[in-house]
């Protein structure tokens, strides 16, 4: 879809010192949006920036045919983004990308660094509903970055959430790296090694953060034998897989081949066994 | 249709009766297109990425993503800069290479209702041998653009494309291995591009597409380094545009081949720029990112443009600020 959204709500979530923007858009995305998809939306009404910027969804309305997209203020394109006005409308092309696969069944745990939770809400309403076990752990830097993040969101939804801050100020103090192996590690340790198969049949995992801190969780998951999606973020030209300006570097579990994926189109969400983290070239 | 002076957004409508009015096909040497709005090699990956916001049956014609012989993973990431009205990029030629292409991509390329234009890359004479070879007439490809300008690849593209009696021996060479029409696509990045177009006029081309992007840079000043992997990139988008209108209105002036025009168009006052300048058809790339209705607005522009000055046919107008 190509076309006009007409902004609702727009307003900071929480404290404006996180700089946390949550856009009400009504829009037709909203008949087909899936978790883990984007959309990509045009900010600035002149040339600079040029670009679209793409946002991940954050939740789905489809009934009122509205998406929340939650951002926050970073550059040029979201602080002249920040100043569209409810009643305003916005291009929006979307729902764009291939989203996080819902687990038939067992066990879906979710990670989250930072802002990285966005994309993951849609994800546990529709493990929710579908009655999967659910529950997300958040690293961030303090509780205020949570209360502006939307934590409220994952509380109104029953969601069980487990944080880690790296100042201590709520949940445990550390990163969510830390907090996984201290809260679910002990109960996953059986799983290592012969019974991998069989654990990724009931533990699913969903990473969305900074790169770093996606690649050891998957890579933590991956030991234990769940089975690990990423969703990962580039710089964007086009975002439906025509400039190749965003792309990752796979490789195929079975014949051990080297490709480019798209993160716009292939992705954003990955499997993380697939991902190489690290090629240069 | 026009209301009250404007376009009618019933593009059907809009369409059908103006066809009756206007004379949209272009000829550019052998190559006919049904209009002169094209779509950029680079910014259109094979042909179906943008099919479910604009219309491929719409287009003049669409440029393929550049190949190579051999399968290319493309250059390090970042690729991409954002700079005001317009960017930098660095792909490095990313291709699945030939035999892929053939075997994947080409049964649907084929299968796409518009000319398509396959463009190809080389790092020796002999990679452009091999590429003009594989594409010949009832091969699903229409034309080949010749890229001797990509400024993302070291010792390849662009080294053809500022030296004239390489671009020269390149573009002989290809329309040696081909019996489709050849268009060579010149490099801003020279001293001198009325000679580069007297050099591929000479080596046989039929088309002259221009201009590739200009090389540019731009740094992270926290970081203090470059933002793009690759260091340098290509600058496209209307940032480029009068560069790229003063080009078109030299070489139109000195060769008897048709142009091309590209290089940041996004509205059809843009692409009328560089037909009044000498092209006789117009390609969009970057635009399609900002628009991806560019092509269409552009083409409903221009008719409508030619029926306000009342000129029967687009090719009517090419030239004409000579």
């Amino acid at each position: 879809m190509l076309g006009k959204a007409h902004i609702i709500a727009h307003d900071f979530v929480g404290d404006p010192l996180y700089k946390i923007r949550r856009l009400i858009l009504r829009t037709e995305v909203a008949r087909e949006a899936q978790p883990g998809q984007f959309v990509h939306v045009q900010v600035a009404k002149g040339m600079d920036p040029l670009l679209r910027r793409p946002i991940s969804i954050a939740d789905i309305q489809r009934e009122a045919q509205e998406i929340t997209l939650l951002y926050r203020i970073k550059g040029k394109g979201t602080e002249i983004l920040s100043e569209a006005k409810v009643g305003e409308e916005l291009s929006l092309m979307g729902p764009l990308g291939h989203g996080f696969t819902l687990p038939a069944r067992g066990e879906l745990i979710l990670v989250a660094g930072g802002i990285g939770v966005f994309p993951l809400l849609p994800l546990a309403k529709a493990a929710q509903e579908k009655n999967l076990d659910v529950s997300l752990y958040w690293g961030g830097e303090n509780k205020g970055f949570f209360t502006s993040s939307g934590l409220d969101l994952w509380q109104e939804a029953r969601i069980p959430v487990f944080l880690s801050s790296m100042d201590g100020s709520i949940g445990e103090k550390g990163n969510v790296l830390d907090l996984l192996k201290k809260q679910v590690g002990s109960r996953l340790n059986h799983g290592e090694g012969a019974t991998q198969a069989a654990q990724s049949e009931v533990l699913s995992v969903a990473v969305c953060g900074p790169q770093v801190m996606t690649q050891v969780v998957s890579d933590y998951f991956l030991q234990k034998g769940a089975a690990v999606e990423v969703s990962l973020e580039e710089r964007m030209g086009c975002a439906v897989g025509a400039c190749l300006g965003c792309v990752c570097t796979l490789k195929d579990k079975v014949s051990g081949r080297i490709y480019r994926g798209k993160v716009c189109k292939d992705g954003p969400v990955f499997k993380g066994e697939e991902v190489l983290w690290d090629y240069e070239g | 249709m026009k209301v009250n002076g404007k376009i009618e957004d019933n593009y059907e409508n809009y369409t059908e009766k103006s066809k009756e009015d206007i004379d949209l096909t272009v000829e550019l040497g052998p190559l006919t297109l049904r209009n002169p709005i094209i779509t950029c090699s680079g910014t259109y990956g094979f042909g179906d990425e943008y099919a479910p916001y604009c219309p491929v049956e719409k287009l003049g014609g669409i440029t393929l993503k550049g190949l190579t012989p051999e399968q290319r993973l493309g250059n390090p990431l970042p690729r991409l800069a954002e700079t005001p009205a317009g960017m930098l990029n660095s792909v490095g030629l990313e291709n699945p290479g030939l035999e892929d292409f053939l075997q994947s991509y080409l049964p649907k390329v084929r299968e796409l209702p518009t000319t398509v234009i396959a463009n190809i890359s080389g790092f020796s004479l002999r990679d452009y041998e091999i590429m003009a070879n594989a594409f010949q007439a009832g091969s699903g490809i229409d034309a080949i653009e010749v890229n001797i300008s990509c400024p993302n690849v070291k010792h390849g593209g662009m080294h053809f494309g500022t030296h004239p009696d390489s671009a020269q021996e390149v573009i002989a060479l290809v329309k040696a291995k081909t019996n489709l029409p050849v268009i060579a696509k010149l490099s801003p990045n020279v001293t001198d591009i009325v000679q580069m177009a007297k050099a591929v006029e000479q080596g046989g081309a039929d088309i002259i597409s221009m201009i590739n992007t200009l090389l540019g840079m731009s740094i992270d000043i926290e970081r203090r380094q470059p933002i793009l992997a690759n260091k340098v990139g290509g600058l496209s988008g209307p940032a480029i545009r009068p560069v790229a209108v003063r080009m078109v209105w030299q070489v139109a002036q000195a060769v008897n081949i048709p142009i091309i025009g590209m290089g940041g168009i996004l509205t059809w006052q843009d692409a009328a720029e560089f037909m009044l300048a000498g092209a006789r058809a117009v390609s969009i790339g970057t635009g399609n990112f900002v628009n991806p209705l560019a092509p269409l607005e552009v083409l409903e522009g221009i008719e409508e443009y030619c029926r306000r000055h009342g000129f029967a046919a687009v090719s009517d107008i090419v030239g004409l600020a000579h």
